[in-house]
């Protein structure tokens, strides 16, 4: 008996509310990342890194800059709908083929501005339980083939 | 953390690659700047360390997480967003209508 496991994990998802429109509040988040984000211990750089860079656009960069002008990959923005929705691919310090996603929304609420993030992009070996199974399926009906090719064959 | 105890960026980018989905040596040495073998004696070290597992599938070796590693990934992934998330919230909310580009008034 073949074993699936559903293992996919959920996105990892976080909401929270700010005193400040929407269109602030994606501002804040773009351009004026360089302001909240913990550069030590997230980043490519460091303490060196001073901002992130955002083109403002579907196939735009988003490059961490350091004081000394290097620059470093983190993604490329997938969604860029200001003041609404953004979302990128995401792989600071990492080979792009290890990327998962980013989106982030913003909605205008009572008190401001609701931002919803979501970041996901991994699965697990159950995702991989379907293919599993049809292989085999495929891989017997493969060898059944042959088998009764080889009977028809045998019995002339 | 999970990824401190890697200790190498090599190792890091073959347990994200393997984040989204199970993968044979070839594949993860197609997708990265690294050779076969070194692929290969990163993977041996990752399954002695219990992060990974293997098995065979035909002719192919498939490497994949184990559960628990998939987990500290995602683990770390909401724990950075909590952190940055809640620094995010404390500078829009002392930030006043004359310190923004563009102001309500």
């Amino acid at each position: 008996m073949i074993e699936t496991q559903a293992t996919t994990l959920e996105p990892v998802r976080h909401r929270i509310e700010v005193p400040l429109t929407p269109a602030e509040a994606f501002e804040l988040f773009t351009a004026g990342i360089a302001r909240w984000w913990p550069f030590r211990g997230h980043s490519c750089s460091g303490e060196r890194a001073v901002d992130v860079e955002f083109e403002p656009q579907v196939g735009g960069a988003v490059v961490e800059v350091t004081r000394d002008g290097e620059r470093h990959p983190w993604g490329t923005v997938t969604q860029w709908e200001p003041p609404n929705r953004l979302a990128m691919t995401w792989h600071p310090a990492q080979p792009v083929e290890c990327a998962t996603q980013l989106e982030v929304r913003f909605a205008a609420s009572a008190a401001g501005c609701e931002l919803h993030l979501e970041h996901g992009g991994w699965s697990a070996r159950g995702d991989q339980a379907a293919e599993v199974l049809e292989g085999y399926r495929k891989g017997w009906a493969g060898v059944l083939g042959r088998f009764a090719a080889a009977a028809v064959e045998n019995g002339r | 953390m999970l990824l401190a105890a890697l200790a190498d960026p090599t190792r890091e980018s073959i347990v994200r690659l393997l984040a989204d989905g199970e993968r044979s040596v070839g594949e993860i040495a197609a997708q990265l700047p690294v050779s076969r073998p070194a692929v290969s004696k990163h993977l041996r070290l990752l399954q002695d360390s219990g992060l990974v597992s293997h098995r065979a599938e035909g002719t192919r070796n498939v490497y994949a997480l184990e559960p628990a590693t998939l987990q500290a990934l995602r683990d770390e992934v909401d724990s950075l967003w909590r952190h940055a998330l809640a620094r995010y919230a404390l500078v829009a909310t002392n930030t006043t209508p004359g310190r923004t580009k563009r102001s309500r008034g």
